[in-house]
């Protein structure tokens, strides 16, 4: 068992063939250090690396104050974070001096564990400001065939079409908040979405509809990072690689059966197993 | 019942009497001497407040006259009776002298804390009450009444302890004033040092139902860390006109509690200016005010926060019967360099008769973006809801009333933690709703 | 404000609208009201305020004897009352009334066509949209250009009803019986310092009458432009809506950008009788070297409803606290408004409510902004006195502070006597947060974007009671007053 599997090399054996009549993308994480902004001498995440190609899913377990979350938002570039070694590039091109925005519009979407609440922004209207920011100057989104797509989107997800007159979150349930975040991924098509928690806080039926949301997008366009701390997400939206992260790294790389067999042992036996010399 | 006063010549606010009131304690530090001969010549130069004045908005002016008040030395043997719960010691003053002390326990005198008259406290301890005296004055529109205050006070107390010094049982002051036009000057200096933790309790009472004038001003502070709780319960006769004004300042992460209970007086005016000076303070700011009759209960407070990560948290309840008036004015002003600062006001008016009048004027001015502030006022009846609900449970509607207005305060009790006072304030309380 | 007018020039920056206001007017651009022409007086009353000055208004205008004696006295009240400092800024002390020009006109009788219209101050307006404005959806339209209304018209359909809706200058005269009748009984020419000077100065402003149940579908509207430098506008509103009858009326102001202060202090008065519907909205957007300290307040009968919407944009110091005093049983009084301060400003607005009859409601909301070092003041004022029952007033008042440099402040006073009422007064000062922000750059909108949209969230649900054209407008406005306020 390796501590720090690169995986560049393991997804790229996963590659399909069909994959390549797509122009496939990659999103890589090379030995990134991540400490908060106000306290750089401890840093959260330390030295990690993962590469996720379009096409895959990527479930990243592990237990509370590991990391996960950290890892995410740095990634879409949050204030409170800063980056203090290593990089993240897409298709071989650093996003660190990015803003947040720039790094959207590059194709990360970050899908909150704990969404901010907006209030007075229609949902309708916010989503078309996001769509209207990727347009170039002087071209303007049109307005019915937003409407047609939002509302097909809609549809898709169950949502009632009168939620498009809510204030972004402002007032939701907590399976409201998250199938709004599945909702505006599904309408800003991103290339790598880092789906924070998405699970944390649902009951089974709001569970299913936001794993069932997420099946709906998964495809050879989009590479996920699916951060959790439960199994049970993992029953709705199988993963191509299970990765367990402690401490700020990755200990431990696998495929879906890694994260039935972290259910039965619990994130003890990783530690454990940590604890004990290493066995090659 | 009033007064055991001997009629001398004219003992009335001048200078002649000033001068005779000083005269008497050329043994104070020449310092005290000076800031009260300066303060009696603020008083004399100050005048009165005026319509136009923003401080006084909604007072009733003409009731504000000082004049036929005399300031006799005697004092009467008449004291009310000290409300009896646990305590750490007890000092009591009758018409400006010291009737009654309770030794300070050996213990608490072996850590350095000192619980003693103004008078003692200056001559044995003048430089370390000089570090606390008016350090932090209230500038909310009662100077002219603050100043006649230092001019004649003497009765009053020093209350010291000592850094990590933690007294559980609270200390306890009771004035009494008792005669026609008697005056009465409280003034009360609290500091407590460092990480050190103390309450105070005061009882304001008239030993008949002569008209009295009183003015008194507290300077309380809250070293680091420490943790002070200041109760003041106020009972003068209805024919009283009163001044309070009390100055807090909590240091850095300081914890202060101040509770005002307002139930005397012809026409009550109470001022308290906390200050958070120091990042992480935190201030809870309660008052309780049963107005009766053709009573005025006139409030004004300031919540200043000087540094960030500071809270406050402001909840004055007024209940209003008869013809009676409550003016609540109050404001919360944020320093630029506040961030971070959590702050609350909140007045609630409850008006149990078609004649009572309730002000209110809950201000904000913020001048940091990274706050949260908010204030609330309501004034409104007892929700006709709830007293049919008591009703429908066979409680009879005056019985119901009561019930309803003792809740409404009950909100405000809770937040003590000493669970004797809760019950000498709610017995006094109801004291006064019973007086009827 | 902007007038309308702007709504028909050209591009808007980059803006997001509400789905519901799809292919609105286009934009308006900020500096479109940033323009003077050289005019011509034949009537100008020189600097200075004396009762020459008065005297010289009131033969300009030949006016009765009345009237010029109402402005002598009340000059008199003008020069006895002393500036409010006691509880407004000290920054009133700083306007020149020595220096300011009271009355200013070319002569000009309003015209009822545009063509009749002089060119350059047809130019003016133009520029502003006056007259697409007028075709587009209005019911009568009054233009004031520097002391005296410059073209004034009422749609035929809504003369005939019997609606009057002409300047006060010429009201005074073609209908003299309903206007002194009301004329300085909402507002006394004693109530404050300017409604003091505005009653000895005054000139200009609307006049408006509706017959009794005569419903006026479409808004009537002026529009008051400052021209000259040190030039002081003291319009004067009057409208009476008899019983059971209801009138929109929407204003806006502009006046260039002046190297010197300029006073506009205007007095409204509206009178709501039995059962009648008064809205009455303004968007201004001063420039940022005018006083704006205006005195405005209703009258409501029994069962009447008068709604003050106003927006105050722009201008050095704004004092505008629009008032109903709830006279009839039954009668509702509101205020919504809107104000952003922005550097160097202050907006100083408020309510009153002035509850005196039984069952009478009042409701208050208030929203303000303050970007960079501008600061924001509410003043409320809500009284209800003694010998009343049930009534009710509900206010809430909202600040949000986009800069660490920026300043609110909220004083409200509120009066009540005895147990039968309802009051209730909720304030609360926030902040954008980083959070939201972040959540909105992290869906690909600039920072700037995201302020933006913060702040037009913050007052969306007041700006949706605005008519449509207004509240596009508006969120434009605000769009322009946050750039750069960020970063």
């Amino acid at each position: 068992m390796r501590r720090n599997p690169d995986f560049r090399t393991t997804s790229s054996l996963h590659t399909n063939a069909s994959l390549l009549l797509f122009t496939m993308k990659s999103l890589e994480i090379r030995n990134l250090t991540i400490a908060l902004a106000d306290s750089l001498e401890e840093p959260i995440v330390k030295g990690l690396n993962l590469t996720i190609n379009t096409g895959e899913v990527h479930a990243i377990m592990g237990p509370n104050g590991t990391g996960k979350s950290t890892l995410s938002k740095a990634i879409a570039g949050h204030p409170d974070y800063e980056i203090t070694e290593g990089d993240v590039l897409i298709d071989g091109e650093s996003i660190l001096e990015m803003e947040p925005d720039e790094r959207a519009r590059a194709g990360i979407f970050l899908a909150f564990q704990y969404p901010a609440e907006i209030p007075g922004v229609s949902i309708a209207n916010f989503l078309r400001a996001a769509e209207q920011a990727r347009l170039d100057e002087g071209e303007n989104v049109d307005a019915a065939a937003y409407y047609k797509r939002l509302y097909e989107k809609m549809d898709d997800l169950k949502i009632d079409r009168k939620f498009t007159a809510r204030a972004v979150n402002e007032g939701f349930s907590g399976g409201e908040k998250k199938r709004c975040e599945i909702l505006q991924m599904a309408m800003l098509e991103p290339t790598f979405a880092l789906m924070d928690e998405t699970d944390s806080g649902l009951d089974i039926d709001a569970l299913k509809v936001v794993a069932d949301g997420v099946n709906r997008l998964r495809g050879e366009n989009l590479g996920v990072m699916l951060i959790t701390h439960y199994q049970r997400l993992l029953n709705y939206i199988q993963p191509d690689y299970v990765h367990v992260m402690y401490d700020g790294r990755i200990v431990k790389s696998g495929d879906k059966n890694l994260a039935i067999e972290l259910e039965e042992k619990g994130y003890d036996w990783v530690k454990n197993e940590l604890a004990a010399p290493a066995t090659a | 019942m009033s007064s055991s006063v001997s009629a001398s010549p004219f003992t009335g606010l001048d200078a002649e009497r000033f001068a005779t009131h000083l005269a008497q304690r050329s043994y104070l530090p020449a310092w005290w001497i000076a800031a009260k001969q300066e303060a009696w010549n603020e008083f004399t130069s100050l005048p009165m407040p005026a319509r136009k004045d923003e401080n006084w908005r909604f007072a009733n002016l003409k009731g504000l006259s000082l004049d036929d008040f005399i300031v006799p030395e005697e004092h009467s043997s008449l004291v009310p009776h000290l409300p009896n719960f646990p305590h750490a010691s007890e000092i009591i003053f009758s018409n400006r002298q010291t009737v009654g002390r309770s030794g300070l326990p050996k213990e608490l005198a072996d850590q350095g804390v000192i619980f003693a008259p103004l008078d003692e406290a200056l001559r044995d301890h003048g430089d370390l009450v000089r570090n606390y005296f008016q350090q932090h004055p209230v500038n909310l529109g009662s100077e002219k009444f603050i100043a006649l205050n230092i001019a004649f006070a003497a009765c009053g107390t020093f209350l010291y302890v000592p850094k990590g010094v933690k007294v559980d049982l609270p200390f306890v002051v009771q004035h009494t004033i008792s005669g026609d036009k008697q005056s009465i000057f409280p003034h009360t200096i609290v500091a407590l040092e460092e990480s050190s933790e103390a309450s105070l309790v005061e009882f304001f009472v008239s030993g008949d139902t002569a008209s009295h004038l009183a003015s008194g001003v507290n300077d309380l502070h809250a070293g680091q860390n420490a943790k002070l709780t200041y109760v003041g319960a106020q009972n003068w006769s209805e024919d009283t006109l009163s001044f309070q004004a009390n100055s807090i300042h909590a240091a850095r992460d300081a914890r202060v509690q101040c509770l005002n209970v307002h139930l005397g007086g012809r026409q009550a005016r109470h001022e308290s200016h906390s200050r958070l000076a120091g990042p992480g303070a935190h201030c809870d700011m309660l008052a309780l005010t049963v107005a009766k009759g053709s009573q005025e209960f006139d409030q004004r407070t300031l919540q200043t926060h000087q540094a960030p990560h500071t809270t406050s948290d402001l909840l004055y309840k007024n209940a209003l019967i008869d013809t009676a008036k409550t003016i609540f004015s109050g404001l919360i002003v944020v320093d630029p360099d506040a961030q971070q600062t959590d702050a609350y006001q909140t007045n609630r008016n409850l008006l149990l008769s078609d004649k009572a009048e309730a002000n209110s004027l809950p201000g904000l001015e913020i001048q940091a973006n990274d706050v949260k502030c908010s204030h609330g006022s309501t004034s409104g009846r007892v929700p006709p809801e709830q007293e049919f609900y008591l009703q429908s449970r066979g409680i009879d509607p005056v019985k119901a009333h009561e019930l309803i207005v003792f809740g409404f305060f009950e909100e405000v009790l809770n937040r003590l933690e000493d669970e004797h006072l809760h019950a000498v304030l709610s017995e006094l309380i109801q004291s006064k709703f019973k007086k009827s | 404000m902007k007038p309308p007018a702007e709504l028909a020039t050209p591009p808007a920056p980059e803006k997001i609208d509400d789905p519901v206001m799809e292919n609105p007017a286009e934009g308006i651009d900020q500096s479109a009201g940033d323009f003077t022409y050289d005019v011509q007086y034949d009537y100008d009353a020189g600097a200075g305020l004396t009762e020459n000055t008065i005297r010289y208004i009131s033969d300009v205008k030949k006016e009765d004897d009345w009237i010029r004696e109402f402005r002598l006295k009340a000059l008199k009240v003008f020069e006895d009352k002393p500036m409010p400092t006691h509880w407004a800024t000290d920054d009133l002390n700083n306007i020149e009334f020595d220096k300011i020009r009271y009355y200013l006109a070319q002569g000009q009788k309003p015209k009822r066509t545009w063509d009749e219209v002089p060119d350059d101050i047809k130019e003016t307006f133009e520029r502003l949209g006056i007259p697409e404005q007028e075709r587009k959806f209005l019911a009568g339209v009054e233009a004031q250009f520097d002391s005296e209304a410059a073209y004034s018209n009422v749609k035929e359909i809504v003369a005939k009803q019997g609606v009057i809706f002409m300047g006060s200058t010429e009201a005074l005269k073609e209908h003299p019986e309903i206007f002194r009748r009301w004329f300085g009984k909402v507002i006394p020419t004693s109530d404050n310092k300017f409604s003091a000077l505005n009653s000895a100065v005054f000139s200009g402003g609307s006049f408006i009458y509706v017959p009794p149940g005569v419903k006026v579908s479409q808004p009537l509207q002026a529009y008051f432009r400052i021209n000259a430098e040190n030039f002081g506008q003291f319009e004067r509103t009057l409208i009476i809506v008899d019983e059971g009858a209801e009138v929109t009326y929407m204003e806006g102001c502009t006046a260039p950008k002046f190297s010197t202060a300029t006073l506009h202090s205007a007095v409204v008065e509206l009178v709501a009788m039995k059962n009648a519907k008064i809205q009455y909205i303004t968007v201004q957007n001063w420039a940022a070297n005018v006083y704006n300290l205006v005195t405005k307040r209703g009258l409501a009968h029994e069962g009447a409803e008068i709604k003050w919407i106003d927006c105050n944009i722009g201008s050095r110091l704004t004092m505008k606290y629009p008032g109903v005093v709830l006279k009839g049983k039954g009668a509702r009084g509101e205020v919504v408004s809107v104000a952003l301060a922005n550097d160097g400003q202050h907006q100083d607005t408020g309510a009153k409510m002035i509850h005196a009859a039984d069952d009478t409601t009042s409701t208050i909301v208030s929203k303000s902004i303050s970007v960079g070092q501008g600061r924001a003041t509410y003043r409320g004022v809500v009284h209800i006195p003694k010998h009343l029952q049930g009534c009710k007033n509900n206010t809430e008042c909202d600040a949000l502070l986009i800069n660490s440099n920026s300043r609110t402040d909220t004083y409200p006073a509120i009066t009540v006597r005895g147990d039968d009422h309802a009051v209730q007064h909720e304030a609360s000062v926030s902040k954008v947060s980083e959070e939201m922000i972040f959540y909105m750059q992290q869906r690909g909108l600039s920072e700037a974007q995201a302020m933006s949209l913060a702040v037009n969230g913050f007052v969306n649900d007041l700006v949706r009671q605005f008519p449509m054209e207004y509240s596009v407008e508006l969120k434009r406005l605000i769009d322009l007053e946050m750039e750069g306020s960020v970063g």
